[in-house]
């Protein structure tokens, strides 16, 4: 059981963590890593951290939850909403809307058998149309002035409020997914339902928790971040999304279900905002952040490519008979 | 046997046949088409022609999108997110080459898409990369790289190179007929040619396909580089309205553009679909949301709408797949 923690792709991300804090350190040095950096790594991580884990849960399933980048933002605006009366009966509001989702998504996409990523384009179109509707398309102010301090004011060193709740849902996940029967089951669902069907797994009712799971995950990532912004407006769709993926896939959740760990994607996580808290500490055009993003998400998708072996075995060959030619 | 085929061939055998032969989610879609048109009828200003005109030219934009996306989801790979990035990127390389000539920088930016479109597929075929995670990176590449390059300043049309990309023939706008044209193209491709056959059936069954000795790679780059033609169609429609080439256009256009596909009730893992049904499903968005507009709902509701439909149709294929 525990294999799925001692694999090489829980580990990866940390490589990759030291290789880039290295080369920012030699590039940057002092003006780098610097406490402030750290405080800007953490919050990044708050931010990214639950829509990431959420969207990486589903794909160890072996599922794609694309409707987390939805409901962030609709968490956040529903949460603002309603926070204004009370900020706990927001945060609650949000929960309920993101738990909402992950069960009418995952029930249709068990029950009535069909792909996930069909189903979660519908959920993450519904999510961002209510989002619409509930701010009336506008940015909401929060009436709570003291709510951004209470998020985001250093706790423990670096480390606030906001970003101890996303580093407490991972580290539940990965005692959940190292050492519970559920976590067992997740696993088991995810490399061969069939298999695990036979075994005596739920996998349906696995899925569906996930589903559920993700939902909540994502929407208290949301509801926080606003409260930390003490505003909400409907987000571009985009924009969350393709992070999360990246720090998903960075972090060694195997597209083909199965495989993964939370703490490979908490990994993947700070392997992102340790590049853009590094890259706008040095200064460099924002812009960059997409490229390198882009560039790390392509080179994990190349990697993982069914044929890459196949690819390259052939590549060898040729070479190696151009030569003896 | 001739006694058997005698009876089969009765009028009113061949029209229950009909009946019993088309799926019952086919039903439902053609009474939901029915029960819109008739609504949209009634509805007072519907068919004024500004009204339609408007609704006709915002349609066409997504439209030749979605022209696009259907070859990559008939492929068997979903989605592509960068389709929108892809719109984006061509308005810049459209108004920079504008200086070597209307029809040039026509062929130029074509050619851009199709080869930025084409590398995604070539990508995804030879290694068999997951096609998601490929146009997520891609999407992130083309805005991060031409950011960089425009320093995240749009070009402005400053000649009148382009006008001839803002006619209109008469009353019918032209981005219609740019998407009609589009259709047109992209539906003799899909039915009459090796390389719109082979995507097809790449999508309907890809170890059929894998197992007759076909690269992967062949039929993905080919239907990339479609789409990111039928893109840049789009791309260059929309410099010419706006007068700019600007990384602010397109954004989003890959989820209009799905929607318009599913809509239509191509399947989303492939093998099934028509660019016609894509064109009719842009159409039935579009006079949904003008509907709601006109009904005096709020715009927001319009998002919502898209959202409930796209959710409905993926649902209703359910049975459509049995």
């Amino acid at each position: 059981m525990m294999r799925s923690f001692w694999s090489h792709r829980t580990f990866r991300p940390f490589i990759l963590l030291a290789i880039t804090v290295a080369i920012f350190g030699l590039l940057g040095g002092g003006r780098v890593l610097t406490l402030s950096t750290a405080y800007g790594v953490l919050q990044h991580f708050a931010t990214l951290g639950p829509v990431a884990l959420a969207l990486g849960l589903t794909i160890m399933v072996r599922n794609f939850d694309l409707s987390v980048a939805g409901v962030v933002g609709l968490a956040g605006c529903v949460a603002i909403v309603v926070g204004s009366i009370d900020p706990v009966l927001g945060i609650a509001a949000a929960l309920a809307i993101g738990a909402a989702f992950g069960l009418v998504q995952g029930a249709v996409i068990v029950r009535l058998n069909l792909s996930s990523i069909g189903v979660t384009l519908g959920g993450l179109l519904t999510a961002t149309g209510l989002a619409y509707v509930v701010t009336g398309n506008q940015e909401i102010a929060f009436a709570q002035l003291e709510m951004p301090s209470l998020m985001d004011d250093p706790l423990v060193g670096p480390a606030s409020l906001r970003f101890l709740v996303a580093a407490g849902l991972f580290a539940l996940a990965a005692v959940v997914v190292s050492w519970t029967r559920a976590g067992r089951d997740l696993l088991a669902s995810g490399s061969d339902s069939k298999a695990a069907l036979v075994a005596g797994v739920r996998v349906g009712a696995v899925v569906i928790s996930v589903f559920v799971i993700a939902g909540i995950c994502s929407s208290l990532g949301g509801a926080l971040l606003s409260y930390s912004l003490a505003a909400a407006s409907p987000l571009p769709l985009s924009n969350t999304l393709v992070p999360a993926a990246a720090a998903a896939i960075i972090g060694g959740v195997s597209l083909r279900g199965g495989r993964g760990h939370p703490v490979g994607i908490a990994g993947g996580v700070l392997v992102l905002s340790t590049l853009q808290s590094g890259l706008t500490a040095l200064g460099v055009d924002p812009f960059a952040q997409d490229i390198v993003t882009g560039g790390v998400l392509l080179t994990v998708g190349v990697a993982d490519g069914l044929d890459l072996k196949r690819r390259v075995s052939s590549l060898g060959r040729r070479f190696s008979v151009s030569r003896a030619a | 046997m001739s006694e058997q085929l005698s009876v089969e061939t009765g009028p009113t055998n061949s029209v229950s046949r009909f009946l019993r032969d088309v799926p019952p989610a086919d039903y439902l879609r053609a009474a939901i088409v029915l029960a819109l048109a008739v609504f949209a009828l009634v509805t007072p200003g519907f068919l004024s022609v500004p009204s339609m005109r408007s609704l006709l030219s915002a349609m066409s934009f997504v439209g030749c999108v979605a022209v696009g996306m259907t070859f990559i989801t008939l492929s068997g790979n979903i989605m592509s997110f960068s389709l929108g990035a892809s719109v984006a990127a061509s308005t810049v390389v459209f108004v920079a080459s504008l200086q070597f000539g209307t029809w040039v920088a026509f062929a130029l930016t074509l050619a851009f898409g199709a080869a930025l479109n084409g590398l995604q597929g070539w990508i995804i075929g030879y290694f068999r990369a997951n096609p998601i995670i490929v146009s997520m990176a891609a999407l992130s590449l083309i805005i991060g790289i031409m950011s960089t390059i425009t320093g995240g300043r749009g070009l402005y049309i400053t000649t009148a190179d382009a006008a001839i990309f803002k006619e209109n023939l008469g009353p019918v706008p032209g981005p219609l007929i740019a998407l009609i044209c589009c259709a047109a193209a992209g539906q003799a491709i899909l039915s009459f040619t090796r390389v719109g056959r082979t995507i097809l059936l790449s999508g309907s069954n890809q170890a059929a396909l894998l197992a007759s000795g076909t690269e992967p790679w062949k039929f993905t780059s080919w239907a990339y580089a479609i789409a990111g033609v039928f893109t840049s169609v789009s791309a260059v429609l929309i410099a010419s309205r706006y007068g700019s080439g600007d990384l602010q256009h397109g954004a989003g256009f890959e989820y209009g553009a799905i929607s318009a596909v599913l809509v239509g009730g191509t399947l989303i893992h492939g093998g099934s679909g028509s660019v016609i049904r894509t064109v009719l499903g842009a159409l039935l968005i579009a006079i949904l949301q003008a509907v709601l507009v006109l009904r005096g709902f709020s715009t927001e509701i319009q998002q919502l709408a898209l959202g409930l439909v796209v959710l409905l149709v993926i649902i209703l294929q359910w049975k459509g797949r049995r």
